[in-house]
């Protein structure tokens, strides 16, 4: 995909480097400990302990523990913001250790939700008509942006931020997008990631829909019944690796190509032919200019709904063949915006670390697909250029493909 | 940059169709805020609706049956844009075309009617067909399946800035050779639950009218609709500068940030569309504007029109855009005595500066 700076004509495409990056999910705090988590093949998964989950059928989730978010409240003020403020300000101050150089020009980062379950307490509160003398700092909190703006207030960073709302494909969206700024040389350096925390008011959406699963999340298997929800934030500093390499940057890894489609099929259901995910994974490919076979693994979309994983499988199959495929949500559960934020994190531990992460909970396989499934324990394996998948309800499909960091 | 708009299309509470709202802001009549009440309380509050009437002819599409107020007025305010487009630039290949949606508060009645019936009926009466219509992006689903576009769809959410924050991106997406255009729409719906979480956070004044530039502020009104712009390379006004802005922790540091930004793209020719809405943030425009562009000839519609949020920077953008080609504004609640209505208007600039309700200012500037 070429450029244009001008109406000249003049074209540009500039590497772009990851040159820090921070996560919080399921698996854990930090990169170590989620690298860890990766290599014992964990299962995250477990029942839902922030509200009643007594009247669905789904009861678990993937989520970030408690007590660890708490001993990083540091003020009154601290207390008060939401806990997605809390995630991803915990996210962004590793970012920040490891590259207390990196001044982004511009924040873009994805989020489903922003501080939902600040809304639902002020809901129910106006309906139980009791309970309202907090409702400012509720409304004050609640706003998608709000977390992102707080995080950077909490590390020294002050970017304009654009929050992409675009279901479960915003993380990927968002990283995707950041990478074009800089690729095409109208940014310099760009923070970007996802967010969700777990809320009610979802946990039940997908649970009325069917879409999630009272039992163990199984993708791509010929029992899947469903998505386990989950949460979690991860940030990624994005920056011109000419600059990045000039002022002594360590580089993690490059992103190389994006891709974008919207399938128009259904709200929530993906075109049986996969051809939405296939064209904006086709797309990452021309975007970096690689072929299919230069792909060594897919971090998949992979929720384990019978829809998502036909079509996503199909796609994968027609045009990767038998590269290796997992994923993760087996271990940590759907994240939604935060998904592809942490999934490409996971990518770049997966180069770094030269390991497959591992399906979990797989059994056996779905006859109509013909995948390599990274069945339920990680593998080591030579990676250079991993793809990530994200898709999400509105027919939004994204896929990023993540390269080793040069030699 | 060489960026423009090729066309507009907007549905507010004053109707729906570019010159028939322009024309009733330059007479100076603003919309007619209507009671809106709420069976979780007894408090009754104001906002300026969209009539019923101002989306005949929408397309008869099946995405269409189930979806909210927000998806409509996106549908319509977006498909207005593209058969203004058609005039000014040609026929629009949609296969090349992005959609860039800006929204707030989303889709919030069928939020709160989904919510509720979870509190009522508890979670195993909750409905499926309403959750899906719950998400922020569902009314650029919409749009994108009605016009067939199968390409790039962004939604941001954000304050009242987000509008501006959806025109930069925009910008950046138009860096690739493989877009013609992209469509942006802002949009909103207004909901109780919405004004009462204002009030709440003591935004909102419950009757007309709202008055601008008042120390101390009066409050603003609620409002709902949408507006679109279709953004290319060719079209009749130019976007000069785009400028991301940044943000403010405090009601009382949003000066501060409105003066940064406004401050990188101040002209001596240029008029100011500006956010004004009975809030913090008439002080802080006002205050920015003395120091940076005393002069200026400044205009906001927010007394005539309302505060929506996600739809309020298109609607900013479009009177900044009408401005320039007409060569007058709609007179100023600020400014009136010394500007007059269609008197002297000699500005070849202008200037739209968006600071939100929650932390967030951006702004961008025109020319013809």
């Amino acid at each position: 995909m070429r450029t244009i700076n001008d109406l000249s004509g003049k074209t540009s495409i500039n590497r772009v480097a990851i040159v820090a990056a921070g996560i919080v999910s399921p698996l854990g705090f930090g990169l170590d400990e989620t690298l860890s988590g990766l290599k014992s093949n964990k299962d995250c998964v477990l029942p839902v302990s922030r509200f009643d989950t007594a009247a669905c059928r789904s009861k678990t989730a993937g989520q970030v523990l408690d007590d660890r978010l708490n001993q990083q409240l540091r003020s009154r003020k601290h207390r008060r913001l939401h806990r997605a403020s809390r995630i991803v300000t915990a996210a962004l101050e590793e970012l920040r250790v490891q590259d207390p150089d990196f001044e982004p020009e511009l924040t873009v980062v994805g989020t489903t939700s922003g501080g939902m379950s600040f809304g639902q307490d002020y809901y129910r509160a106006l309906h139980r008509h009791n309970g309202l003398r907090k409702s400012p700092e509720w409304i004050a909190n609640y706003p998608p942006q709000k977390p992102v703006i707080d995080a950077q207030e909490a590390v020294g960073v002050s970017a304009p931020c654009q929050i992409i709302a675009n279901a479960c494909a915003s993380g990927t969206n968002a990283i995707g997008h950041a990478f074009e700024c800089v690729r095409s040389g109208r940014h310099k350096r760009v923070l970007t990631g996802g967010y969700d925390a777990l809320s009610e008011l979802v946990f039940v959406g997908f649970d009325c829909l069917q879409a999630s699963t009272p039992e163990k999340c199984r993708p791509f298997d010929r029992e899947r019944s469903g998505m386990v929800l989950g949460e979690g934030a991860a940030m990624l500093g994005l920056e011109n690796l000419e600059r990045a390499r000039a002022r002594g940057a360590r580089i993690l890894g490059e992103v190389i190509g994006y891709g974008i489609s919207t399938d128009n099929h259904h709200l929530t259901q993906p075109d049986p032919s996969g051809s939405g995910p296939r064209r904006a994974m086709e797309q990452a490919l021309q975007s970096a200019r690689r072929a299919p076979e230069e792909i060594d693994y897919i971090n998949a979309h992979g929720t384990a709904t019978s829809f998502n994983d036909a079509a996503e499988g199909k796609a994968i199959q027609e045009l990767f063949g038998r590269v290796p495929v997992s994923s993760t949500k087996s271990m940590i559960g759907h994240s939604l915006g935060a998904a592809g934020a942490i999934e490409a994190i996971l990518c770049l531990l997966a180069l770094q670390a030269q390991l497959l992460p591992a399906n979990i909970n797989f059994r056996s396989a779905d006859q109509d697909l013909d995948l390599n499934i990274v069945a339920n324990t990680y593998r080591e394996a030579k990676l250079s250029v991993t793809l990530s998948n994200s898709f999400g309800f509105g027919g939004t499909n994204a896929s990023i493909l993540l390269q080793r960091a040069p030699a | 940059m060489n960026l423009r708009i090729a066309g507009m299309g907007w549905v507010t509470p004053l109707g729906r169709g570019i010159d028939h709202v322009w024309e009733q802001l330059l007479r100076e009549e603003g919309a007619i805020p209507k009671p809106i009440s709420d069976s979780v309380s007894d408090k009754s509050y104001s906002a300026f609706r969209v009539e019923a009437d101002t989306l005949r002819g929408l397309p008869p599409h099946p995405r269409l049956r189930r979806a909210s107020a927000i998806s409509r007025f996106a549908v319509a305010a977006g498909l207005d844009a593209i058969t203004c487009a058609r005039s000014t630039i040609g026929e629009v290949d949609t296969g090349r075309m992005a959609l860039v949606f800006a929204v707030s508060n989303g889709g919030v009645i069928y939020t709160k009617r989904f919510y509720h019936e979870v509190i009522e009926s508890g979670a195993q009466s909750a409905s499926p067909l309403l959750f899906p219509e719950t998400v922020f992006n569902a009314p650029a689903s919409h749009l994108a399946a009605i016009l067939g576009a199968g390409g790039a769809s962004y939604t941001l959410v954000g304050d009242g800035a987000v509008g501006v924050l959806a025109v930069k991106m925009a910008a950046d997406l138009l860096q690739t050779e493989t877009l013609d255009a992209c469509l942006v729409v802002g949009a909103e719906e207004a909901d109780w639950v919405l004004c009462d979480a204002y009030h709440k956070w003591r935004l909102i004044k419950k009757k007309p009218p709202v008055l601008l530039y008042r120390d101390p502020p009066a409050g603003m009104i609620l409002s709902e609709g949408a507006g679109a712009l279709m953004i290319a390379r060719e079209g009749p006004v130019q976007i000069d500068e785009i400028d991301s802005g940044g943000n403010f922790s405090h009601r009382r540091d949003a000066e501060k940030t409105v003066q940064e930004t406004l401050h990188r793209l101040a002209s001596s020719n240029a008029c100011v569309v500006g956010s004004a809405n009975g809030t913090f943030i008439d002080l802080a425009e006002q205050r920015a504007l003395e120091k940076e562009m005393p002069d200026a000839v400044v205009y906001s519609a927010k007394a005539a029109l309302g505060e929506s949020v996600g739809a309020s920077a298109a609607w900013q953008v479009i009177i900044a855009a009408q401005a320039l080609r007409a060569k007058q504004l709609p007179p100023s609640a600020k400014r009136s005595a010394e500007h007059p209505t269609g008197g002297g208007f000699s500005c070849s600039k202008a200037i739209v500066l968006a600071c939100g309700l929650s932390q967030q200012v951006a702004a961008l500037r025109l020319s013809i």
